[in-house]
């Protein structure tokens, strides 16, 4: 998500483009990469190289090209679209292409970049996002089971603030910026004016370059990433809600489609028995246990649920007293002599 | 009389529950002027979730029913529209029967007065027939069930009608002379709405007259009576709060039910007097004008009670015309319940000055009301002050008909016993005035 417009912010956007890109490489595909940015870049009047965006590799990678494919663009990225298509509130008649079509086995990645403040950040210049409403957002989605785990980067000034009101679990947050801390922006390009990329993104897609699909680098080797020698700020990250332990998690498990394809020459007869099944198994497997949704977290202790409905009844003693007294006031007035009739 | 009165009826149940069906019932319930906050079905619906959900329906500021009407809604929560359509059945079911048992009681004491000669010779012409009543119980019940404001609060499904029902039985009750079974039910109305607490004065003269016990100040029967009467109103009021205690076994329901009432938190606009004027109030004075207006309503019942004690049923029709003028929370289901009267009083005919007005202001308020209300809401282009106009016009309206029909009971009243040609000492013609 690039949340800013207008040309001087133009390294949001390539900021953005290159995670894309990146991300892209890695192997996802489009209809799973929901990408929201300002698009006022390429096709801008103030742009000498018109139809293109470039970023900072050797100022000639063009990260506008023929197969970018913005999913919200312009105003159309406003907080509320950025909520909706994080908790899935959308209306019926969004196409595709514009929904977060996630469930209980994806790992999502969030990538937020543009300008912020302690506690928020703001959104094409007119409206902000809290840290709060993001949280409450990230919590819905884990009540609703739209992700397995979530990896969430920002890079904004004050950054870490973003993350600091998480409460969900299976959430893992790095950020450019302690709060109070301002993001700064890497080199200015003379031709085109203005700075293509900031730091923290500049050395985080030095670091992702090196990332293939096949490769073994964990969430830790990224949490290195930018020093402060190099960034000036001091960039942040947050894993206690996470489960795993952060060494153990791959970079592509958020940054790219990897599959774990087995080639087996024997054949497997499917039972209708998943037991005799798991069995069959080859035991120089490598040894992933599938992981279960219920056993992350307890859902109970997530879930709050209400509890359950009892119907509230007139107590015994009042529906006795009340008829008591109707039956009395209807004797006083009709003579005791119907009682007879009655019992 | 009674297959008349099944038509009506019926012709008035048909009318109710062909507008339940129809998309009218939502936009009516929401109108203010039927549904005021102490008695829209909202909220009863919205008291008796929370009851499910376990939280007390008192401890918001949505609920102001009494515990009774939790008990009675409790278990006929589905059948609500039924509900509705029975209670103002029997309302005017009561109402017919009272009214035929009162002209009972008015001929004979016509006809005492009449042999008693306390009539003056040339009155023949005001003497109520029996001809011309024979059909005012039926009349009333016509009024009270096909008037429009009966029909949008049965609609709207606002508690006004179980209170116009109450009341309705506490009328007939009266009528017929049963002083437990009226000092039970006002001891019900006054529960549910505090008001009707100055329908004491009437009901008790009206007993007091039908036991021949003069009212004089002096006289030890007078106030035996009245003891009685009181001591059986107090205790019932007292037995029905302390039952209402065991509902929900807490005492919450007082400071929501009748703290509501007097202190008049909630400043909806409604058809009354209070909204407009607390809204502009600084809280600095909101108790002492809180106090004005309350006593507004209950001290008109003194003079009253003075001027009329020998007409106690025409007082109880002018008593609670006052309460649904000057009560905090009015809505037009209070306003029917005295309209339905009207045909009691027909024989004032010849005397109400001010028929044509008065119907004219009545009907076009009536219609501007929900107009001014959108211009004012939706449109923009009104303010508060235009509702507020067309409510003072109401109140002045309804205030004029109820002072015309004082006005014209009294002038009758006073040449039945002076003769119609009224003439002053020296033998010209004298116009009665109202001082």
């Amino acid at each position: 998500v690039c949340t800013s417009r207008f040309w001087f912010n133009y390294r949001h956007v390539a900021n953005t483009l290159s995670v894309y890109r990146s991300v892209k490489r890695l192997g996802i595909p489009d209809s799973h990469i929901v990408l929201m940015l300002a698009d006022d870049m390429a096709c801008n009047p103030r742009n000498p190289k018109p139809a293109t965006v470039f970023s900072h590799k050797n100022m000639e990678l063009n990260v506008y090209g023929d197969d970018v494919e913005v999913d919200y663009r312009s105003y159309e990225v406003t907080v509320e679209n950025f909520l909706r298509v994080l908790t899935g509130r959308i209306p019926p008649s969004t196409p595709r292409s514009k929904r977060l079509l996630s469930d209980d086995r994806s790992n999502i990645l969030i990538y937020m970049t543009g300008h912020g403040g302690n506690g928020f950040l703001k959104f094409q210049d007119s409206e902000e996002i809290t840290n709060v409403e993001l949280a409450d957002a990230f919590e819905q989605m884990w009540q609703k089971r739209r992700y397995n785990e979530l990896l969430f980067i920002i890079d904004t000034c004050q950054g870490a603030s973003m993350y600091e009101r998480f409460y969900s679990p299976n959430i893992m947050a790095l950020a450019s910026s302690q709060v109070g801390e301002d993001s700064l922006s890497h080199q200015p390009d003379l031709g085109i004016g203005v700075h293509l990329m900031d730091r923290y993104t500049f050395y985080v897609l030095e670091f992702l370059e090196e990332i293939h699909p096949a490769s073994q680098t964990n969430m830790n080797d990224l949490f290195q990433v930018c020093p402060k020698s190099l960034c000036v700020s001091t960039p942040g990250h947050r894993t206690d809600l996470f489960q795993r332990d952060p060494q153990n998690v791959l970079i592509t498990d958020f940054f790219g489609s990897v599959r774990k394809v087995e080639i087996t020459t024997e054949t497997i007869s499917l039972d209708s028995d998943s037991a005799g099944f798991e069995s069959k198994f080859p035991k120089d497997e490598l040894a992933i246990e599938p992981l279960r949704y219920a056993e992350q977290l307890p859902v109970a202790q997530i879930i709050h649920q209400k509890p359950k409905q009892k119907d509230w009844h007139p107590p015994g003693g009042f529906i006795l007293g009340l008829w008591a007294l109707i039956i009395m006031v209807f004797f006083k007035t009709y003579g005791i002599k119907h009682m007879k009739h009655i019992f | 009389m009674a297959a008349p009165l099944v038509l009506v009826v019926l012709v008035a149940v048909t009318v109710r529950a062909a507008l339940y069906r129809s998309s009218l019932a939502a936009f009516i319930s929401e109108r203010v002027e039927v549904a005021s906050p102490l008695n829209a079905w909202k909220r009863v619906v919205e008291g008796l979730a929370l009851l499910d959900l376990g939280v007390s329906p008192y401890s918001g500021a949505i609920f102001h029913e009494t515990p009774l009407i939790i008990y009675l809604f409790h278990f006929l929560i589905e059948y609500a529209e039924l509900v509705f359509m029975i209670t103002d059945v029997l309302t005017a079911v009561a109402l017919y029967l009272a009214i035929q048992d009162f002209n009972k009681v008015v001929f004979k004491k016509q006809k005492l007065l009449i042999e008693l000669d306390k009539y003056a010779p040339d009155v023949a012409e005001l003497i109520q027939t029996p001809m011309e009543m024979h059909y005012i119980p039926l009349k009333v019940a016509l009024f009270y069930l096909l008037n429009p404001y009966t029909v949008m609060s049965c609609v709207a499904k606002s508690t006004c009608a179980i209170n116009n029902t109450v009341l309705a039985f506490f009328i007939l009750a009266t009528i017929k002379g049963s002083a437990f079974l009226s000092a039970v039910f006002l001891a019900l109305a006054t529960y549910q709405s505090l008001y009707p607490l100055t329908l004491f004065a009437p009901a008790l003269l009206y007993l007091l007259q039908r036991q021949f016990i003069p009212i004089k100040l002096k006289s030890k029967s007078f106030w035996l009576y009245t003891m009685q009467y009181a001591a059986l109103y107090l205790c019932s009021l007292v037995v029905i709060i302390c039952l209402s205690f065991f509902l929900l076994n807490s005492w919450d329901f007082i400071p929501s039910v009748y703290g509501f009432i007097l202190s008049v938190p909630d400043l909806t606009p409604n058809i009354g007097l209070f909204w407009y004027f607390f809204a502009e109030m600084f809280e600095h004075f909101s108790l002492f004008f809180v106090c004005v207006f309350q006593i507004n309503v209950f001290f008109y019942t003194i003079p009253l009670a003075i001027k009329l004690k020998e007409h106690p049923v025409f007082f109880m029709f002018v008593q609670i015309a006052i309460i649904s003028i000057f009560k905090s929370y009015p809505t037009v289901g209070d306003i029917a319940l005295y309209m339905a009267f009207l045909p009691v009083w027909s024989h004032l005919y010849r005397f109400l000055r001010n028929i044509f007005i008065l119907s004219c202001v009545l009907i076009v308020c009536s219609l501007l009301f929900p107009v001014l209300w959108h211009l004012w809401i939706y449109a923009g282009s009104a303010n508060s002050n235009f509702y507020y106009a067309i409510t003072l016009t109401f109140n002045i309206g309804q205030i004029l008909l109820v002072s015309d029909y004082f006005y014209a009971f009294l002038r009758r009243e006073y040449y039945l016993t002076h003769g119609l040609h009224l003439t002053r000492q020296d033998g010209t013609e004298a116009m009665l005035v109202l001082k």
